[in-house]
């Protein structure tokens, strides 16, 4: 304890240097938040917007829907599946949908397009960012049959407005041709062109029943995670259901959308590249410091060696300083961080400008936004890096201080 | 594929139309004779007309469009409703290239590369045999009845002709893309004269036009129909029947994918 | 010049601090230097991977097609168009483009032919070696296609299978052609991915009853150094009854993200430097504050203000300069041993991942660029001339007798 006292007196001994180092060191944990914060809003963001945009965080569906996604794949059960899905400790919620790809057609013209086939009394604009993005009209009522929403784009290459007929064509269960009246209730504007014009809603019974689906079969249950990392060990728990089941897969956003999660760990790994850049950079600064300081006080350590000091107490001592060094960066950086770490995790910076609203990554419309989103992992891991890298940093130093003999420093004049 | 989706349509309900010569066995139906009651019947007998239980028989297919001009010779066969099978004659290139439908699924031969595709929803729109019928009009031609109320809009004389109009609505939940369709008969015999197509937007999008009325098979109907987009002037189908025969004994395997490959 | 041999003499002095300040700075400017190339070399990557595999520098279509393409709006006479561009110092290669149908066994799907002329699109584009299984299209094999390879998922196809493929000919009729798969191609663009559907122009032609014209000319500069815009304006100006876009308009998503990553590598280099500099800042403190007697006695012997704050940045900056020279011999061959051997992500990454439509690649290469090497260089300069301000000016403002007597 008496050298951890010393250690912390030699560097209140040199106030400037001292702070200046945690300076350091609080930058340190200013940049390192801001690069995994951002990262981390990003990626969240990214992953729940896809989810909301068809897929959920997990999707219940028939085995092999993911790689031939034709409209005789089906779950037969799927109001069961949701049941289930629904008493997960975890899951805020269950959508059946019947999703596939039709053809739209409007008076002349026609386009091909994907469905997503829902029910209005159970949808919310919570999971399903269509519903969220509607510019015009509504969503269609449960009592309404017939209603379907259609996106800006669409509308406007089939000259759609509200209350227009669009008539849509699919392969039913058994390859047959069928086609069905829709009347557009609602027009919806992601900002994303290739979505806005391919994407239209459907009412979940009159698909089925075009399709010739049994009563509570569907094409998948998308389902929605309070915390979108819990997805792996939940699809455990989903898969342990329906194991003996041969039909029924249960896929992870990472599965169903590859893309989006080869992206999300690419760009992760830069970010990490980058932080441990900066970090070998300011670990190089703080031994470049420690180093220094060790050098002007190879007179004083002469002193305390010849009055029986231990090399391996010096050693101790120049470890505990930049002990100390760490621990008063992290108050530091905390204090420092703090505030900017509220400001961008409400407000923000807005790229929109530069980056413009139509923006896609992975397949995903990106937020122009640049907020904040520390995990409290994330945050634990930080502080943990910072700490360890600047102890790292006094290595060095106190080998160096340690190493020399009492005789030599007290030349030191 | 626009100027074909409705053209076909039309003309494939007119080609119903045309048979409203055999009335005789409608007009039993019912003894109401209002209006609607008319049109219905009327309607129903030209949803059977030109096919009455079967039918056979060779056609002429001139298409112009601001690309090209195209000629072909087929012969069509059909039974009942839901069957019908249409072989190119000529040109050579194309020959032998066929067309299957079968309730509500359709195939194409495709001769030079000796393979059949089945339709699937993206090709619906596409046109068929490059003329201006789609796929989905032929798909489609057998449901007048089912998808739209037929009333009497006129009747009287119109260009020194006694003839009746019919409107065609389409129901409510019917598929169909239409705002209305509009029918023009002759008052006696009730030979089709001129069909024509409005969307949703009450705009004008084809008409088609009936001529050369001859006796084929034992009935008189129109033997050219020609199919006219409304936006792409200048352009049209021609059909001309050469030779038609009615109520023949067709085999069920001539509508099947084996003789759809035989040469 | 006193101040500068002064400035020299003090560099000597006090040497293991100057020797632990140059050590630090100039391992950061080493490692920006890296993080610089690492930058330079993912943008080139992408900017290759977006612009010359397939979207080309720019592109030539005839009026109206861009809005609404159609099989009938060529470009006619393309020998005598081609040879123009040739000789206005151009890369050139023509292309063919129709859309329809492509089966293979029970499964079908919308396609996007693209008839290539063999020749010369390797030397505009380097779709060519993009093959992910199998090989490119050959002249001695005119029923042999490349696909895409989520168009190849769609279709169940493997090389060597034969597809159908079903159009709407030039003259109305039904094209109908075999064709084998020669090649599945790594990931380009969405669109080509979904649909693309490769073949001799040749082939596409017997197919498509297009016997002259080319919907499209994709075109390239033959000196990169030329400004796009400028250039842009020249192929414009040379084709007047064509249309003439480049990559930036045809792309307008990607051209932003390139500027985006040009203005995040200035910031970085920002941020990292001021971390470097807040510590040498206090070196830099400790060397002038110790010295304040002596500088004291200058002043005193009739040294100017002036001259005093001058020496003190000069020997900062000779600092400086030895850092820079320590950082470029670390931080160039780290570079160009990166350069040589990517970092290797393909283990990380599965499947093939786009952003703004591009193909991500797995492999990251290093380029190193003289913006790569003089930006990194420059700022040290600069957050070093800023750090040594106070200081110096405090130097200078000294009063002689205050400063003597300083302790």
């Amino acid at each position: 304890m008496q050298l951890a006292t010393m250690a912390w007196r030699t560097l209140m001994r040199s106030k400037r240097r001292s702070v200046i180092t945690a300076f350091s060191v609080a930058f340190g944990v200013l940049l390192s938040v801001t690069f995994t914060a951002s990262g981390d809003y990003a990626y969240t963001n990214m992953i729940n917007t896809s989810a909301v945009m068809g897929l959920g965080h997990l999707s219940v569906e028939h085995q092999d829907y993911q790689d031939t996604p034709t409209l005789d794949k089906r779950l037969l059960d799927a109001e069961a599946v949701q049941q289930k899905a629904l008493q997960i400790p975890g899951v805020t919620a269950a959508q059946v949908r019947i999703m596939g790809q039709a053809m739209f057609a409007s008076g002349a013209k026609s386009v091909g397009g994907a469905f997503i086939a829902i029910d209005p009394a159970r949808e919310t604009p919570a999971h399903n960012i269509f519903l969220r993005t509607l510019m015009e009209g509504r969503l269609f009522s449960a009592g309404e049959e017939h209603g379907v929403v259609v996106g800006a784009k669409m509308a406007e290459k089939l000259n759609l407005r509200l209350g227009k007929k669009l008539i849509f064509t699919m392969t039913d269960k058994d390859g047959e041709l069928v086609s069905e009246l829709g009347r557009v209730s609602g027009i919806f504007k992601t900002g994303d062109d290739s979505v806005d014009g391919t994407v239209v809603l459907l009412p979940l019974a009159l698909v089925r029943k075009a399709l010739g689906y049994e009563p509570s079969a569907a094409s998948l249950v998308a389902i929605f995670l309070a915390d979108h990392r819990q997805a792996v060990p939940i699809k455990t728990t989903l898969a342990r259901l329906w194991v003996k089941s041969q039909d029924i897969g249960v896929l992870t956003w990472q599965e169903s959308q590859p893309d989006l999660a080869g992206l999300i760990k690419v760009d992760r790994l830069f970010n990490y590249l980058l932080q441990f850049l900066v970090g070998l950079v300011i670990a190089a600064g703080i031994m470049n410091t420690l180093l220094m300081s060790v050098m002007e006080r190879r007179r004083e350590f002469g002193v305390m060696m010849a009055l029986g000091m231990m090399p391996g107490q010096v050693v101790r001592l120049v470890l505990l300083e930049s002990c100390w060094l760490g621990i008063l960066g992290l108050i530091l950086g905390v204090i420092i961080t703090t505030p900017w770490f509220f400001y961008m995790a409400t407000v923000g910076l807005d790229f929109s400008r530069q980056i413009g609203e139509d923006y896609s990554a992975g397949g995903v419309l990106v937020d122009p936004v640049m907020k904040f989103r520390l995990y409290r992992e994330s945050a634990l891991w930080i502080a943990g890096a910072v700490f360890s890298l600047t102890l790292v940093a006094g290595i060095f130093p106190a080998f160096k201080a340690g190493r020399t003999t009492p005789v030599e420093n007290l030349k030191q004049g | 594929m626009n100027r074909a989706v409705s053209l076909a349509r039309i003309f494939l309900a007119l080609l119903v139309l045309c048979a409203g010569l055999f009335l005789q066995t409608g007009t039993a139906l019912s003894a109401q004779s209002s209006d609607e009651q008319e049109a219905r019947a009327i309607l129903l007998e030209i949803d059977d007309l030109w096919r009455a239980t079967s039918s056979q028989g060779t056609v002429r297919m001139q298409v112009k469009t601001a690309n090209y001009t195209r000629s072909m010779r087929m012969e069509m066969w059909s039974k009942g409703k839901d069957k019908s099978l249409v072989r190119i004659i000529s040109p050579l290139k194309e020959k032998d290239t066929a067309s299957l439908k079968t309730g509500n699924t359709m195939y194409t031969y495709l001769s030079k590369t000796d393979r059949t595709i089945r339709l699937t929803s993206s090709m619906m729109m596409s046109s068929w045999m490059g003329s201006h019928f789609t796929n989905d009009d032929l798909v489609k031609e057998s449901r007048l009845a089912e998808d739209y109320e037929p009333r009497i809009s006129f009747k009287g004389k119109r260009e020194g002709r006694e003839i009746i109009e019919f409107t065609l609505l389409p129901h409510p939940d019917a598929a169909v893309v239409w705002g209305r369709i509009v029918m023009t008969v002759t008052a006696q015999g009730h030979l089709p004269l001129l069909a024509t197509y409005y969307d949703e937007d009450n705009v004008l999008a084809r008409t088609i036009y009936f001529s050369e009325v001859t006796n084929m098979g034992g009935r008189l109907l129109p033997a050219l129909l020609k199919v006219v987009p409304t936006d792409k002037p200048g352009e049209y189908t021609e059909l001309v029947y050469e030779s038609l025969r009615f109520d023949l004994e067709l085999p069920e395997s001539l509508f099947s994918l084996l003789e759809l490959r035989r040469r | 010049m006193l101040i500068v041999s002064f400035a020299f003499r003090n560099f000597n002095r006090a040497r293991t601090r100057t020797r632990i300040t140059v050590a630090a700075m100039a391992f950061a400017c080493a490692i920006m230097i890296f993080y610089a190339s690492l930058l330079e070399g993912w943008l080139a990557g992408m900017e290759k991977n977006a612009v010359g595999m397939d979207l080309g520098e720019f592109q030539v279509h005839a009026r109206g097609y861009r809005a609404d393409p159609d099989l009938y709006k060529r470009i006619a006479g393309e020998e005598e168009v081609l040879a123009q561009l040739d000789r206005a110092g151009f890369v050139a290669a023509p292309r063919l483009y129709a859309s329809g149908l492509a089966a293979a066994g029970n499964a079908s799907s919308g396609i996007e032919l693209r008839g290539v002329d063999l020749l010369r699109e390797p030397l505009v584009t380097d779709i060519h070696q993009h093959v992910w299984q199998g090989q490119w299209l050959a002249e001695d094999d005119p029923a042999g296609v490349v696909v895409g390879r989520k168009l190849a998922r769609i279709l169940g196809l493997k090389l060597g299978d034969e597809v159908v493929v079903v159009a709407q000919a030039a003259d109305g009729s039904m094209a109908n052609e075999l064709f084998r798969v020669r090649g599945i191609l790594k990931s380009v663009s969405e669109g080509v991915d979904r649909g693309g559907f490769f073949l001799a122009a040749a082939a596409f032609r017997r197919l498509m009853l297009v016997p002259q014209g080319v919907q499209q000319i994709v075109v390239k500069r033959r000196q990169a150094s030329e400004d796009l815009t400028r250039a842009t304006g020249r192929l414009a100006r040379l084709l007047p009854c064509y249309e003439v876009r480049n990559w930036r308009q045809l792309q307008p998503v990607l051209a932003r993200l390139f500027e985006m990553s040009d203005v995040s590598l200035v910031i970085m280099l920002l941020i990292t430097y001021a971390a470097v500099g807040i510590l040498t800042l206090n070196a830099l403190l400790m060397s002038v504050f110790e010295r304040i007697p002596e500088f004291g006695v200058m002043k005193a012997l009739g040294f100017s203000p002036w001259g005093l704050f001058a020496m003190i940045v000069v020997e900062s900056m000779l600092q400086v300069t030895v850092a820079v020279f320590l950082a470029l011999a670390a931080g160039l061959p780290l570079s160009f041993y990166f350069a040589i051997h990517p970092i290797d992500f393909s283990s990380f990454v599965q499947s093939s991942s786009t952003i703004a439509g591009v193909a991500l690649d797995a492999k990251w290469y290093c380029v190193v660029t003289v913006n790569s090497v003089v930006l990194p260089v420059i700022f040290l300069y600069l957050v070093a001339g800023l750090a040594i301000l106070y200081p110096a000016l405090k130097a200078a403002m000294l009063k002689p007798l205050a400063a003597i007597y300083h302790r």
